[in-house]
């Protein structure tokens, strides 16, 4: 067996590879967790946000099927998790945070093992261990027992596993957890080759932005169980106030004059000014969609010009997904 | 191309089939205590009442009353003298039982291993399945793999005495028996071990079901109080077994009585894995 560059269609219709989430209710005995969740995803790199008790890990658990669900709430590539979450795993890899770990086993053995419980025939599995094994780095420990494995080389472990039955997603619990930084932006290459190279969905739930930053393209944010947000991790913010840097010389008290008659705060950082502009009271500061960033640009330009102050920057500053992340969390 | 040298490609099925979940889980079971050169002592030492009993057995078939000098019921080729035989392996059941049953699930439940495995395409009934093959594997090892090895034997060495039934009618008897008590009391030891994290305590709890049961039974039964023997837990599977064997009771006990707690007990058995063995940990 040499592996393959065509992979296996694990999808019920055979061209349903996204994940379907709607308005999801699960609650453990009588503490709600999850309170009307919906969403839609197509196969890419995902992250999963939220403070500590936000539902992230129940939500992966519930597209996992892992806990009862009603018909159609979860739908993962075309089955519904509520009755067909058993055919469904087949094209699934799972990494929990805690645990997941068998002992007395070695690394080949352990992921082996789980190979032929996801329906991978015993010879097949065993050749497909060793690859993922070197595939992860672990490729020389692979006889060790588990148990006597590092924190970080577990992680790999717990990767490998999730990946020796090539899935079609992969959902990964903070995956980074307790690792060294060596460790953690190794184990993030790693998930960015399968997301962006392999052709793998991948769920990232982490508490870490900046390992959403580095590998997804889109957030889920979670609060109290509710879904506050989907965003792409690159659309920048849907705020109307949005910050600008400027930089430049002439007349700076006409300028500063002018862009507090547009209603903007300016706050002087070393040799720049950061300008806060409400694009909501700007002309054509409003889109259909959001904010137009270049009507706020443009106004800035039109202040500068009235004003005689030479520009030799305008742009809007970058929003971190920190700063969004708890700009939702937080309002 | 080199495994370490090609990176990640996907999988290509090839035709071989794939086992069921239940049996990969069983086999893996089976496979690892007996990798343990301890364990392996202790199975050939289970072994060695069937030598005595096959020895004895060679006695009383080619010595005549010779082997009633050592004891006639270890020479006994009837169904009673299997089911006895059954009987005196309990030491080694209860044994062997601990040390390979007490961890099958509270291990999984202390590591998170039930989230690994409820992540894969398999149920409750295969997990549950597989597992209780390991137990019944072992069970079979002291009980049924014996019987079947004594029974050839003694079929072997004098075939005109012994007749077919020995070779038939005993094994298939003894075949039931163990498949419906190995079945009932490695669903008791799962569940025992399903209400803890240690295989340490899950131990405590199957000795103090085995033997001190058994202590029970022997004390109300010195007392006088045979009804109380129907606490004895290994006991009511002899007494139970005595209904396929044809023998008379082994307890003060109605077998019917004895078979009807035992599936009480596997009921109960049943009800706790339900409850304990999920994939997610329920705090409340």
């Amino acid at each position: 067996m040499e592996g393959s560059d065509i992979k296996v269609n694990r999808s019920k219709t055979g061209t349903e590879f996204g994940i379907e989430v709607s308005q999801l209710d699960f609650a453990y005995r009588t503490e709600p967790v999850l309170k009307g969740v919906g969403f839609r995803l197509d196969k890419g790199a995902v992250g999963l946000l939220g403070p500590n008790g936000s539902g992230k890990t129940t939500l992966l658990r519930c597209l996992l099927g892992q806990v009862p669900l009603k018909g159609d709430q979860v739908k993962v590539l075309g089955w519904d998790m509520a009755r067909q979450a058993r055919t469904a795993r087949a094209g699934l890899g799972w990494m929990p945070e805690t645990g997941g770990i068998i002992p007395n086993l070695s690394g080949v053995g352990l992921v082996a093992y789980m190979g032929e419980l996801s329906g991978m025939p015993g010879r097949d599995a065993m050749q497909r261990a060793h690859e993922v094994l070197h595939y992860v780095g672990l490729g020389d420990e692979r006889y060790r027992p588990c148990d006597k494995y590092s924190q970080g080389m577990k992680q790999r472990l717990k990767l490998a596993q999730a990946l020796v039955h090539d899935p079609e997603w992969i959902f990964l619990d903070e995956p980074t957890s307790g690792l060294d930084p060596r460790g953690r932006v190794s184990i993030l290459e790693l998930i960015r080759d399968l997301a962006r190279n392999k052709g793998l969905g991948v769920i990232l739930s982490t508490h870490l932005l900046a390992d959403v930053e580095s590998v997804c393209q889109e957030i889920l944010v979670l609060r109290n169980g509710k879904l506050l947000a989907q965003e792409q991790v690159a659309a920048g913010s849907r705020e109307p106030r949005q910050v600008f840097e400027v930089e430049g010389f002439g007349d700076d008290p006409a300028f500063r004059a002018g862009l507090a008659a547009l209603g903007a705060t300016v706050v002087d950082d070393k040799r720049l000014m950061l300008v806060t502009l409400d694009l909501a009271q700007v002309v054509g500061g409003t889109t259909g969609g959001g904010y137009d960033t270049a009507a706020g640009v443009k106004a800035i330009l039109g202040v500068a010009a009235a004003s005689d102050y030479a520009l030799r920057r305008v742009r809007r500053r970058p929003v971190t997904l920190a700063e969004e992340f708890y700009r939702m969390v937080e309002a | 191309m080199p495994v370490y040298d090609r990176g990640y490609t996907h999988w290509e099925p090839s035709p071989r089939q794939a086992r069921p979940a239940w049996w990969i889980i069983a086999k893996r079971g089976i496979t690892e205590p007996l990798k343990k050169r301890w364990l392996l002592v202790l199975l050939l030492a289970a072994w060695v009442p069937a030598i005595v009993k096959a020895v004895t057995i060679y006695l009383k078939l080619k010595a005549g009353n010779l082997a009633d000098l050592l004891g006639g019921g270890w020479a006994s080729i009837d169904p009673g003298g299997f089911l006895a035989f059954m009987e005196g392996q309990r030491f080694f059941v209860f044994v062997l039982l601990a040390i390979v049953g007490a961890g099958l699930v509270a291990t999984d439940r202390r590591d998170n291993g039930l989230s690994l495995y409820f992540s894969r395409p398999l149920g409750l009934k295969a997990y549950i399945g597989g597992k209780s093959a390991i137990i019944m594997f072992f069970y079979f090892m002291v009980t049924l793999f014996p019987v079947y090895a004594l029974c050839v034997f003694a079929y072997l060495i004098a075939p005109e005495a012994t007749g077919l039934d020995l070779l038939l009618l005993t094994p298939l008897r003894a075949t039931a028996y163990c498949l419906l008590a190995g079945a009932s009391i490695s669903l008791v030891l799962l569940a025992f071990s399903s209400l803890g994290k240690r295989s340490i305590f899950v131990m405590v709890w199957w000795a103090i079901m085995v033997m001190g049961t058994e202590t029970i039974g022997a004390i109300a039964e010195g007392l006088g109080e045979n009804s109380v023997q129907v606490a004895n837990f290994l006991g009511q599977y002899h007494n139970a077994g005595s209904l396929l064997f044809s023998t008379p009771a082994r307890l003060e006990v109605d077998p019917w009585v004895s078979l009807a707690t035992l599936l009480l007990w596997t009921a109960g058995a049943i009800w706790i894995l339900r409850r304990q063995i999920r994939p997610v940990e329920v705090v409340s």
